[in-house]
């Protein structure tokens, strides 16, 4: 699919044209699953008899029609911060905001409906760190009820590896892309620095800290208004980032356009390493759709007296206070985040009701395991790292 | 309440024994009618999850224990308008639910409290006071009013340093002292954001009260890890030595909710309860407002839900309850007998309801004053 029929633009609701052109320029440094959802989205659109589709439109039309809105046509490429501030703060916005989840329910349904190849299974995976101060209590008791506990027959810090290697290398499943298949998204350079590993994407913050940094110097120097902001991120977006990615991972265009808006997209990515994990999880969750998605956690530094206050700045600048690890800050920060990479992938058609989710301590002979039905272990014993390798690429087969 | 909020019952069981003390003891103040203070405290976004409910009052003890027995509280207070800190604190200050930008380069569009209580008291700038933490927040959330932007001014002097703007290179407290000082003195127009200068205060001589101030602070025990401490502290300061008619104090330490790390949400979170119970004892030593002053404290609104699309706790743009539905409580001489009022109310009562207390009448006002209060 190369572009959207200019009459369909022409009956599309005001809101949906900038985006839409936007992701039609952007289609190259799309994702396979985005690509196609995109092109099943616009056909059905195309296809769909012209009472049908003022049926599922009017009522947005009507609304926008009363909201005081810019005067996108079918050339406006994107929304910039200044639209989407005015979109936000209409009064009609929440109900903009549920009209539009409702048409892509409908679009979702009507594609999903002439959808012949059934989904993939999936496998998600979150590792705590080594260190954290762990207590008698349960560690996620919202998932634990949904789950169980598998013994293991060493702790899973001395399994990480290898069965990380074990699902990367696992025969690939059909009509999957290479970039579709394994994805690892870690604190530090634990998995980025196994070459066995090397079929999977990875993205490690620590790794990342010279894109990270030069982004935060740019957006430092963003004056307090909509004009500057957009004028930055527009200089971010064009930024030629290559020369600061590590090896590998400069080379895919998807994946080096996924690095730039995870962290021009906000929710901590650029600043805490485990935000980064949680919020590049959601994201690849939503866009790439891997196969196979591990989540490495880590400890993050306690904050610094004065300069923590500048949050988008490296704290380390001209302080000379020495870093200090913040275990039990980072245990209440990731027990959370964990059940939020949860809740992104049981919400996402593609991974609701076909994922088996792994959660690990690396220090405990168990996981929490929450998987449909289907998925099966050896049980009666403790698991060997065959058994669950075996488990799990079979499930992924 | 939604979800899993506590009860009155539980919320009264919480406060203790305590209550019936200071119950009495407020039903007894009577006498001449004291000249009205009012202090307007806004929270940043906290969820009720993490606070006025089973697992979440561990975070807020002073709210709970101590400020609740004596309060008016609402626990049912909706924020209707647009969810971010500029158009939420002008809707709460203005009565009316505000449309305006959100990084503050237009005042609100309807006066607000400090504009009705100068126009009808005749009451000069030096009696209505903002002093905010909230970076999102310019010198147009008062006009006319004296803002201060605490936390900008802290955030100005640290990034001068650590970028090499200052002859300071160092992040030690002497030459952050000396870096605040030149912000405040020299420096204060021109390094300001370009949309508003980072602080409103009209009387130059009081700078000075406030820079041997904020050198007692900087030296103090608190190192400045919270940008709601020196808010605080500065607006402790105002209150001493201007005593305002009004005065707004935003704490924003829980904003850190943004960047997702929980473990810092929630310690803003235990920051502004102590913060709130700190500047209410605070309010009880000082003449001019002892048993003079209703201080009402309110949560902007709340977050989203964990699991929604907008990344739960990091956020708050969702149309839900753990977004909109909020809480609001009242201390002081508007509380006839403290009360939890579960009838559901609107943010953009509070002003009216303050002004009230005041004699004022907030003219273009949506939203009306609450019966509760006791004018």
């Amino acid at each position: 699919m190369a572009e959207v029929p200019q009459e369909l633009l022409a009956k599309l609701p005001r809101t949906f044209v900038p985006a839409l052109n936007d992701q039609m320029r952007n289609l190259d440094s799309l994702f396979p699953a985005e690509q196609r959802s995109i092109g099943e989205q616009v056909d059905w659109l195309a296809r769909l008899p012209d009472a049908r589709f003022r049926e599922l439109f009017e009522p947005l039309k009507a609304l926008e029609a009363k909201m005081d809105l810019p005067a996108w046509d079918v050339n406006t490429e994107r929304l910039t911060i200044r639209d989407t501030g005015i979109l936000v703060r209409s009064p009609y916005y929440p109900q903009w905001r549920s009209d539009v989840a409702d048409i892509f329910q409908k679009i979702e349904a009507g594609v999903n409906s002439e959808r012949k190849t059934p989904p993939a299974n999936r496998l998600v995976l979150c590792v705590l760190p080594g260190g954290l101060p762990l207590r008698s209590e349960a560690l996620w008791p919202r998932l634990e009820k949904q789950g169980r506990w598998i013994g293991i027959e060493k702790p899973f810090g001395q399994m990480l590896e290898p069965f990380a290697v074990a699902v990367a290398s696992r025969r690939p499943a059909a009509g999957l892309e290479p970039i579709e298949r394994t994805w690892a998204l870690e604190y530090r350079s634990q998995l980025s620095g196994a070459q066995a590993f090397a079929p999977a994407s990875v993205l490690s913050f620590d790794a990342l800290g010279p894109v990270r940094r030069e982004f935060l110097l740019r957006l430092n120097t963003i004056h307090k208004d909509l004009r500057s902001a957009d004028a930055v991120l527009e200089d971010l977006h064009r930024m030629d980032i290559h020369k600061l990615l590590p090896v590998g991972v400069e080379q895919e265009a998807r994946t080096r356009e996924f690095i730039r808006n995870l962290f021009l997209s906000g929710n901590g990515s650029m600043l805490f390493g485990n935000s980064f994990v949680q919020w590049g999880a959601a994201e690849v969750i939503r866009r790439a759709q891997p196969q196979a998605l591990l989540c490495c956690f880590g400890i993050r530094p306690k904050l610094k007296p004065f300069s923590s206050v500048v949050l988008f700045e490296d704290q380390n600048r001209a302080n000379p206070v020495a870093d200090e690890p913040d275990p039990e800050g980072s245990l209440a920060d990731t027990r959370l985040l964990t059940e939020y990479v949860y809740l992104s992938a049981s919400q996402h058609p593609a991974f609701a009701g076909r994922t088996v989710h792994l959660f690990a301590v690396p220090e405990w002979n168990s996981v929490l395991l929450l998987a449909p039905p289907q998925f099966s272990l050896p049980s009666g014993r403790r698991l060997a790292l065959a058994d669950l390798c075996a488990g799990v690429t079979n499930w992924l087969a | 309440m939604p979800g899993s909020a506590i009860s009155r019952r539980t919320l009264f069981q919480l406060a203790g024994s305590a209550a019936a003390s200071r119950i009495a003891a407020a039903e007894q103040a009577s006498g001449p009618k004291p000249s009205a203070k009012v202090v307007l405290v806004t929270l940043g976004g906290m969820r009720r999850q993490e606070t006025f409910s089973p697992e979440g009052v561990v975070n807020i003890p002073h709210l709970c224990n101590d400020l609740l027995p004596q309060a008016l509280f609402y626990p049912q207070t909706w924020n209707d308008g647009v969810t971010s800190h500029f158009n939420t604190i002008s809707s709460i200050l203005t009565g009316v639910w505000q449309h305006v930008d959100d990084w503050g380069k237009d005042p609100p569009a309807h006066p607000t409290l400090f504009r009705y209580v100068q126009d009808q008291l005749g009451v000069n700038a030096a009696g209505t006071w903002v002093v905010t933490s909230n970076k999102a927040l310019t010198a147009n959330i008062g006009p006319g009013a004296n803002v201060i932007l605490s936390k900008q001014l802290l955030v100005e002097a640290v990034e001068r340093i650590i970028k090499g703007y200052s002859s300071r290179h160092q992040l030690d407290r002497d030459m952050l002292l000396e870096e605040l000082t030149t912000v405040m003195q020299d420096d204060y127009e021109r390094i300001g954001w370009n949309v508003a200068s980072p602080s409103a205060i009209m009387d130059p001589q009081l700078k000075q009260t406030f820079m041997s101030a904020l050198a007692n602070f900087i030296h103090g025990p608190e190192a400045p890890t919270s940008g709601d401490e020196l808010t605080c502290f500065v607006a402790q300061e105002v209150l001493r030595r201007v005593s305002p008619t009004v005065l707004m104090v935003n704490f924003s330490d829980m904003e850190v909710a943004h960047s997702g790390t929980y473990s810092l949400y929630l310690r803003g979170i235990r920051k502004a309860d102590i913060l709130v119970h700190r500047l209410w004892e605070f309010l009880q030593t000082l003449p001019d407002y002892k048993d003079k002053v209703t201080m009402a404290i309110m949560s902007e609104f709340g977050r989203d839900p964990d699991g929604s699309s907008t990344n739960g706790f990091f956020n708050h743009r969702s149309n839900t309850a753990a977004n909109r539905c909020t809480w609001m409580m009242v201390l002081g001489k508007a509380v006839g007998k403290p009360a939890v009022i579960e009838r559901p109310v609107r943010q953009i009562s509070m002003a009216p309801s303050l002004a009230a207390l005041l004699g004022v009448s907030c003219r273009q006002a949506d939203g009306g004053p609450l019966d509760e209060f006791k004018v």
